[in-house]
C-alpha cells in the first residue's frame, strides 16, 4: 500500500507502459519489495548515494567521451538508482526469442556470402543486400570458424503501451554497452546493499569469462593454444573504458593496429621479448578501417595484410567481417521473412512496423506522415542521424524530405513508439522517463544471452532518445531467478 | 608484454617518480624561504636552475605551471594520460589512484589552493603518487610490468639525483671544509631534505654535516633506496629480469644491459675521495650520460620494435580517427 508521504505517492504512470505501476499508485507485484525500500528511502539518503555512486563511476574512469567533440571530454553515465526488474518468464522469451533471431541472422550472413539461396528464392531485393554498404565481397565464400558471424550481439528492445516487446534494432557489428552492466550491478551493490536482500537476481559478472570461451572457440585450428586479444582503436574512441575493461577481465591483450603486424600470412604482436602470433582478435574497430590494403587506405588503426590472412583462416574475427548488411536498418525490415525462411518460424519477438524508403509505395507514405515517423539513416548508430517527426521542427522534417528523395536506400521510417516508461530519480522526486533494453547475446558453439542487460533511460523529461551520446543515463537490470 | 605498454609503463613510472622529486623541492624552496627570508633570492635558483627567479615563481614554476614539462601539475597529467591507455596492465587500485588525483587537480578551486597553500597542497600530492608507487609493489604481479616500472622509476630516480647533486658542485669547487659557509650548509641540507634523505643521513654520519658526506651519502650509499648507487642497481636488476626473457624468447637482450651493467659497477666501486679527485662534475657528468644512453637504448630494443606507423601520425588526426570508430 502506498502511503501519502512517500515518494512514490504522486508519482504518475500515465497513459504509458510503465515497468513498476499497473494504475495510479498500483504497483506490480514484483516490484513490491523495491516499493517498501523506496518508501522508507529520505530525499537526503538518495542524493548522497547517488553521489556515491557518481563518484565512484568517475574514480574508475567509467566514462565515454562524446563522439566528435572537440573538448576530448570524458563524461560518466548518468546512472540511475532505481533498478528495473524482469520477471523469469518474460525474460525467457526475450531469451528464446533474441537465440532464434541471432541463429537466423547468422545463417542469412552464410547464405549471402555464399550461395545466396535467399535472394534466389526472391524474398528480399538483390540489390538492397548487395548493394547495403555493410556488404563485403571481400568475404565472399570465406568460411567463418563454426560458421558463426556475429559472436558478440546487443539487440534493443522496447515495450509498447500494451507492454509487448519489440525488436528496435539489430547490432551485429560492434556492439558496446556491455561492461556498463557489470559495472552497474557492481557500483548499485555498493552503494544501496539493503534492496539485494528481497530479490533472487540472476548475476552478471560471468559474461567476461563467457566471452573469452567464445573467442577461443573460433579459433583457427593451427592454433593449439590460442592467443586472443582485442583490438581498440585507442584511447581516444567513445568507449575505450569498455575495451580496456573487456581485456582486463579476460587477462587478454589490448592491442592497437600499430602493435600487430602481418609477416608470412600470420599475425603477430610486437612484444618486449619480440614477435608473437596472435590467433582470435576481438575487433572493435569498424571493417573499413580493418586492413589499409583492402579498405580504407589512410587508416592506421587496422592491420596491412589482415584480410588476405583472414581470407586464408589463419586468424580469427570477432565478429566477423561484413556483419553489417545484416544490421542495415532496411535490410532489418525483412528480419521476420529471415527466420521464417531458414527456422521456418515465426519469430517470437516481432519487429516494429518499418518503412523502407527504396520501396517507391513506402517512400511515398514516409514523406507523407513525416511528421508522425521516427526516420533513420540505415547505417548510423548512437541516436545519431535520426529524426523523429512529432519533435521535430518543420525546418528539420523539410531536410529529411529532401535528404530522402536524394538518398532513398539510405533511409527508413518507423511510427513513433510509445516506449515504456520507469519510475527515476529527478531532482528529489520519482518520475517516469522512457526506457529501453540491450540484452547482449554470445555465440561460439552455442548461444548465450547474458540474464540482464543494459537498462537506458532518456532522463530528460519526454525525451525518447535514450542513447549515452545523447544525454541518457542507465539503470540497472535484475533478472529474477 | 607489448612494446607499447611496456613504453607507456616506463615513462609513466618515471613521471610519477619525477612528480614526487619535484614535490620535494618545492617543499624545501619554501622552507628555505621561511628560514632565511626573501631577500636571499638566489638561494633556491641553483637548486632548480634556474636564476633569478622569486620564490613565488619558483614555485609556481615547479608546482602548477603547465608550460613547464616537469612541473609538479605537468607530471602527474602525463603519467595519468599513459595509465589511462594501459590501464587494463595496471591494477585498478594504481589507475584509480592516479585518475583521482588528476581530477582532484582539474576541480575549479584547485588552482586557488595550490596558490594558497602550496606547502600542503604539493604535500597532498605527493603522497598520492607515492601512494601509487607502494600499490605498485603491492597489487601488481613482479613480472615484467612491474620491471619496467621498477625501471623507469629508478633511472628517473638516478638521473633526478645526479641532476640535484650537478647543480651544487660549484660550492664544492674550493673543497676545503673550512671554507664553507653556513649559507652553503643550508644549501646542502637542502640539497639532503629535497632526495628525502636527511633522516636517513643522520642515522649514517650522526651530526657530522659535511657536503662531502652528503655527495657521498646520495651517491654511493649502497642500501638507502634514494641514492644513485641503489637506483642503479635496481634498475639493472629490473632489466636483468626483462633481458633474461627476451633471451628466454630466442631474441637479443640488446646493447642497454651492457651500459647499465657498467654505470652501475663504476658507481658501486667508486670511493668518493678517488670521486672529488678525478672531478665531481666530470664524475656525475658521465653517470648520467649513460643513463640517458641506457634510456636510448632499452627503447631501441624493447619499448619500439620497429618504427610503428601509428607513432608518425599527427595527434590531431589519430585522434579523430579513433573517435570516429561506431560503437554501436
Amino acid at each position: 500500500m502506498i502511503t501519502q508521504r512517500s515518494p512514490l505517492a504522486a508519482y504518475d504512470p500515465t497513459a504509458f507502459w510503465d515497468e513498476m505501476f499497473s494504475a495510479p499508485g498500483v504497483v506490480r507485484p514484483h516490484y513490491a519489495a523495491l516499493a517498501r525500500r523506496l518508501e522508507t528511502l529520505s530525499a537526503q539518503e538518495v542524493t548522497r548515494r547517488q553521489r556515491a555512486a557518481d563518484l565512484s563511476f568517475q574514480a574508475r574512469g567509467i566514462t565515454f567521451a562524446v563522439n566528435q567533440d572537440p573538448s576530448g571530454l570524458e563524461k560518466i553515465m548518468p546512472f540511475d538508482l532505481v533498478p528495473r526488474i524482469i520477471l523469469p518468464e518474460e525474460w525467457e522469451r526475450i531469451e528464446r526469442g533474441l537465440e532464434q533471431r541471432v541463429r537466423a541472422l547468422n545463417l542469412f550472413l552464410h547464405d549471402v556470402y555464399h550461395e545466396q539461396k535467399i535472394l534466389g528464392a526472391g524474398l528480399i531485393p538483390p540489390e538492397l543486400v548487395l548493394g547495403a554498404r555493410g556488404y563485403r565481397r571481400e568475404v565472399r565464400s570465406v568460411e567463418p570458424p563454426l560458421g558463426v558471424y556475429t559472436h558478440v550481439v546487443g539487440s534493443d528492445l522496447v515495450r509498447d503501451h500494451r507492454g509487448e516487446f519489440f525488436v528496435l534494432e539489430d547490432n551485429l557489428r560492434v556492439p558496446s554497452g556491455v561492461s556498463y552492466v557489470v559495472e552497474n550491478r557492481r557500483v548499485l551493490k555498493r552503494v544501496w546493499p539493503q534492496i539485494f536482500a528481497d530479490y533472487p537476481i540472476r548475476p552478471v559478472e560471468g559474461y567476461p569469462q563467457e566471452l573469452l570461451t567464445v573467442l577461443r572457440e573460433i579459433a583457427p585450428p593451427i592454433a593449439d593454444a590460442a592467443t586472443v586479444v582485442l583490438l581498440t582503436p585507442g584511447v581516444h574512441n567513445s568507449a575505450f573504458f569498455e575495451h580496456a575493461f573487456l581485456a582486463k577481465a579476460m587477462g587478454i591483450e589490448m592491442v592497437q593496429g600499430s602493435d600487430l603486424f602481418v609477416d608470412d600470412a600470420t599475425v603477430y604482436m610486437r612484444t618486449t621479448s619480440g614477435r608473437r602470433r596472435v590467433d582470435v582478435i576481438y575487433r572493435r574497430v569498424d571493417d573499413d578501417f580493418m586492413d589499409p590494403l583492402a579498405f580504407r587506405r589512410d587508416s592506421f588503426l587496422g592491420v596491412p595484410g589482415l584480410l588476405a590472412t583472414y581470407r586464408m583462416g589463419r586468424v580469427s574475427l570477432a565478429n566477423a567481417l561484413g556483419t553489417g548488411v545484416a544490421d542495415d536498418k532496411a535490410i532489418y525490415s525483412y528480419v521476420p521473412t529471415i527466420i521464417k525462411y531458414y527456422l521456418g518460424e515465426d519469430e517470437i519477438i516481432p519487429n516494429v512496423k518499418t518503412y523502407v524508403a527504396a520501396d517507391p509505395s513506402e517512400r511515398a507514405y514516409i514523406l507523407e506522415h513525416i511528421a508522425e515517423l521516427v526516420v533513420k539513416s540505415v547505417n548510423a548508430s548512437g541516436g545519431y542521424g535520426m529524426l523523429i517527426g512529432p519533435h521535430a521542427p518543420k525546418a528539420d522534417r523539410d531536410e529529411y524530405r529532401r535528404r530522402i528523395e536524394a538518398d532513398p536506400r539510405g533511409y527508413i521510417a518507423q511510427p513513433t513508439l510509445a516506449l515504456s516508461r520507469h519510475p527515476s530519480w529527478s531532482d528529489g522526486s520519482l518520475e517516469g522517463r522512457h526506457v529501453d533494453l540491450r540484452p547482449y547475446v554470445l555465440f561460439g558453439k552455442e548461444i548465450r544471452v547474458t540474464p540482464g542487460g543494459l537498462t537506458r533511460v532518456a532522463l530528460r523529461a519526454g525525451s525518447l532518445v535514450v542513447n549515452s551520446s545523447q544525454g541518457g543515463g542507465a539503470k540497472d537490470t535484475w533478472v529474477l531467478g | 608484454m607489448l612494446c607499447r605498454v611496456a613504453d607507456d609503463l616506463y615513462w609513466a613510472a618515471r613521471y610519477v617518480e619525477r612528480g614526487i622529486a619535484v614535490s620535494r623541492l618545492i617543499d624545501v624552496t619554501r622552507h628555505l624561504e621561511l628560514d632565511v627570508g626573501t631577500e636571499e633570492s638566489d638561494f633556491w635558483g641553483p637548486l632548480v636552475g634556474a636564476i633569478g627567479l622569486s620564490a613565488e615563481d619558483v614555485s609556481f614554476f615547479l608546482l602548477s605551471d603547465e608550460k613547464n614539462p616537469d612541473s609538479l601539475i605537468s607530471s602527474v597529467r602525463h603519467a595519468r594520460e599513459l595509465a589511462r591507455g594501459i590501464r587494463e596492465s595496471i591494477s585498478s587500485e594504481m589507475w584509480e589512484e592516479l585518475n583521482t588525483l588528476y581530477q582532484s587537480l582539474a576541480l575549479p578551486g584547485a588552482e586557488r589552493r595550490a596558490q594558497g597553500d602550496s606547502l600542503s597542497f604539493q604535500r597532498l600530492i605527493r603522497e598520492r603518487l607515492q601512494h601509487f608507487q607502494g600499490l605498485a609493489g603491492s597489487t601488481l604481479a613482479h613480472d615484467e610490468p612491474w620491471h619496467f616500472l621498477m625501471l623507469g622509476t629508478y633511472l628517473e630516480r638516478a638521473d633526478g639525483v645526479v641532476r640535484l647533486v650537478a647543480r651544487q658542485a660549484h660550492l664544492l669547487a674550493p673543497r676545503a671544509e673550512e671554507e664553507t659557509t653556513d649559507a652553503d650548509m643550508v644549501r646542502w641540507l637542502a640539497v639532503l631534505r629535497s632526495c628525502g634523505s636527511a633522516e636517513a643521513y643522520a642515522r649514517f654520519y650522526s651530526l657530522r654535516v659535511e657536503p662531502i658526506r652528503i655527495v657521498e651519502f646520495l651517491l654511493l650509499n649502497p642500501v638507502f633506496p634514494q641514492s644513485v648507487r641503489f637506483a642503479l642497481g635496481a634498475a639493472d636488476d629490473a632489466l636483468s629480469a626483462v633481458a633474461a626473457l627476451r633471451t628466454a624468447a630466442g631474441n637479443e637482450p640488446g646493447p642497454g644491459l651492457r651500459t647499465l651493467g657498467r654505470v652501475r659497477g663504476e658507481v658501486e666501486h667508486a670511493a668518493i675521495d678517488e670521486v672529488f679527485e678525478a672531478g665531481l662534475a666530470e664524475f656525475l657528468f658521465g653517470v648520467q650520460r649513460s643513463i640517458a644512453q641506457v634510456s636510448d637504448e632499452i627503447t631501441a630494443t624493447y619499448l619500439r620494435d620497429e618504427p610503428q606507423a601509428s607513432r608518425l601520425v599527427g595527434v590531431a588526426r589519430a585522434a579523430m580517427l579513433m573517435a570516429a570508430q561506431q560503437q554501436q
